[in-house]
């Protein structure tokens, strides 16, 4: 006889209450075990030994309870899973607090180095138990109540997969990738939250330029205090805020990044909010500011600033890598997957995309940079015979424009074919 | 700058996006204690109680013997009594003697492991407490083979053995994103500024 879904499992056990036989469903509150997870606190900054030991113990805590809950049979994880609140919450607080590796903190001792390894492992391996429905031939979840079970209670939401790309992408991207495409195929809700999440992102960029002073806070027209008038340019921030800023820029970049390099599928819900030609104006108005009011502080705190452009300068690359890969994602793989009749759509949508671009001169030089214009011009006139070469040549001549008067030191462009 | 205050993108999608959970961390400020309290009672409920170590003393032992195995039981009650507190009552005593009972079963001296231990399931502990338990212990552990120590403690601890953890054949990686080398993207900004800025960083 075929196993049933967990969902449709029906167990009979006594009542504890009652003592008398009862039948319920295998998911149900009352198999969860009592097991109390504690919250994640990331490696103390420094190494004060009462500090040392806390960390140690609350990690050793965690670390135990998820190799408890990784033992556990199918039916008795996902109990824990759905009706576990402190799971949740433990989970949810190692993805917000784990530090990653561009976050450059001093080198713990090698008892936390160990610890956090361990539970970097664990927590992996739960998250990839978690987006796993089908654990065997007789242990399986339907996929619709598996898509349910997942959204209604939390256990993915948007920013915890940006998180688990980000900290898990690098060394373990093709794994973490069925994960996500899985986890949006069993459940498409997952892409009305990236559509909703879409605008917070472009928040985020306007709020970095707010705070280099470089976008006003909307058009409201009540009374303003004197103070907020008062905009601080990156120039003349005081240098603690300047690194609040280039941290905030880093993390933001290398997110998204991490995010559509796994999952490249969410470029389009990206696009719908004319991502593209946003990212750009953003990076058109924040990175000349930022590199030149680091520049300019040639008097103060010297490896402080060297970090900050090394950051800077990370952030232009994961900008710009983010921007390919939308373009990829949106004109150039459709094209070179599409058969001849159904290309001059893309075709018209990458000429769009650049065509609203080409004011921002500075993006347009570093997009160029890395990924010549030009090569992918090529590509579309091998791609269609019908190509207007007015638009293309006009899309190129403003590339060219944009280095005008710069010295342009072309760096190897990135080998990567579409 | 506190470690859990840097600025993240997520950090600002969950506070700002209406896609998460909004749950409240502050009532777990005192998680940790509440934790070690539980694992007291998972520890009383894997079945190692103090009334089976009594009662194995009594069931294996010449009446003389158990006499004087007793002072030695009773030294672990009281240390055990300094290590819990009286505040929570006879029954955590116990649950903290059979604890120490079943750490220092076979250890001749409180080592970094078995401080560890007692810190985790009870916190900050006084070490003069410790070593008197783990000397009782040693006394009572010399009238009794190791195989029957070791079969009274395994025959009531979790049957974790046969247990397979998920993921454990997964191939996993440490390996981060971290920042990437600058030399790919030179500054293409103004020629006059390049000559400030030095690339020898």
């Amino acid at each position: 006889m075929p196993a049933l879904p967990l969902d449709e499992l029906q167990i009979t056990e006594k009542d504890p209450k009652t003592g008398k036989l009862r039948t319920v469903p295998a998911l149900h509150p009352d198999q969860k075990a009592d097991r109390c997870f504690v919250l994640y606190k990331p490696p103390p900054a420094d190494s004060a030994t009462a500090r040392v030991e806390e960390y140690l113990e609350r990690a050793a805590f965690i670390a135990d309870d998820l190799d408890w809950l990784l033992g556990l049979p199918h039916k008795k994880f996902w109990c824990q899973v759905i009706f576990d609140e402190t799971l949740q919450k433990c989970l949810d607080s190692y993805l917000r607090y784990a530090p990653r590796k561009f976050d450059e903190l001093a080198t713990p001792p090698s008892a936390v180095s160990e610890m956090q390894q361990r539970l970097h492992r664990s927590v992996f391996l739960t998250f990839l138990r978690m987006s796993t429905h089908k654990e065997s031939k007789d242990h399986f979840i339907s996929p619709r109540a598996f898509g349910e079970i997942l959204y209604n209670n939390f256990i993915f939401d948007i920013p915890k997969m940006l998180d688990l790309c980000v900290l898990f992408g690098k060394g373990n991207g093709p794994l973490l990738q069925k994960m996500i495409e899985n986890i949006f195929v069993q459940q498409s809700s997952y892409y009305n939250d990236l559509d909703e999440t879409v605008p917070t992102i472009l928040q985020v960029f306007s709020n970095i330029l707010q705070q280099c002073g470089l976008q006003s806070e909307g058009t409201s027209t009540a009374p303003q205090r004197l103070a907020e008038k008062v905009r601080m340019t990156p120039s003349a921030m005081p240098l603690q805020e300047l690194r609040d800023v280039v941290l905030y820029l880093c993390d933001t970049a290398t997110t998204l990044w991490a995010f559509l390099d796994v999952f490249p599928l969410a470029c389009q819900t990206f696009q719908k909010h004319d991502f593209c030609s946003r990212l750009a104006s953003f990076y058109e108005a924040s990175i000349p500011e930022l590199d030149s009011a680091i520049k300019k502080r040639r008097q103060e705190d010297s490896k402080l600033l060297a970090d900050l452009w090394q950051r800077l300068s990370h952030s232009r690359k994961k900008l710009v890598e983010v921007f390919h890969i939308l373009i990829n994602q949106i004109c150039l793989l459709p094209i070179l997957e599409s058969s001849c009749d159904n290309i001059q759509a893309f075709i018209e949508d990458f000429l769009q995309l650049f065509s609203s671009v080409l004011q921002e001169k500075r993006f347009l030089r570093d997009y160029d940079e890395l990924f010549p214009v030009a090569d992918d011009v090529s590509l579309l006139q091998q791609a269609s015979s019908a190509l207007d070469e007015t638009r293309t040549a006009y899309i190129l001549q403003a590339v060219e424009s944009a280095w005008e008067g710069v010295d342009r030191r072309r760096a190897s462009p990135v080998k990567e074919s579409p | 700058m506190n470690d859990m205050d840097l600025p993240r993108l997520t950090g600002a999608l969950r506070s700002f996006s209406n896609v998460t959970k909004q749950d409240d961390y502050n009532e777990e400020s005192a998680d940790l204690m509440l934790k070690r309290s539980k694992l007291q009672k998972q520890i009383s409920d894997l079945g190692l109680t103090w009334n089976k170590i009594v009662k194995f003393v009594d069931d294996n032992l010449e009446k003389k013997e158990v006499q004087i195995v007793n002072e030695d039981l009773k030294d672990i009650l009281r240390a055990a009594k300094q290590i819990v507190g009286t505040d929570n009552g006879q029954e955590a005593i116990e649950s903290g003697a059979a604890f120490l009972f079943k750490t220092f079963h076979l250890k001749d001296c409180v080592g970094h492991n078995e401080t560890k231990a007692l810190n985790q399931m009870f916190g900050p502990f006084p070490s003069s407490s410790a070593t008197a338990a783990c000397n009782a212990t040693c006394r009572i552990a010399s009238h009794f083979s190791e195989d029957r120590l070791t079969a009274l403690v395994q025959m009531t601890e979790e049957q974790n053995g046969d247990r397979v953890l998920f993921g454990k054949n997964i191939v996993f990686s440490f390996d981060m994103h971290d920042l990437d080398h600058f030399e790919e993207l030179p500054i293409n900004g103004e020629a006059d500024a390049q000559k400030v800025i030095s690339l020898d960083y």
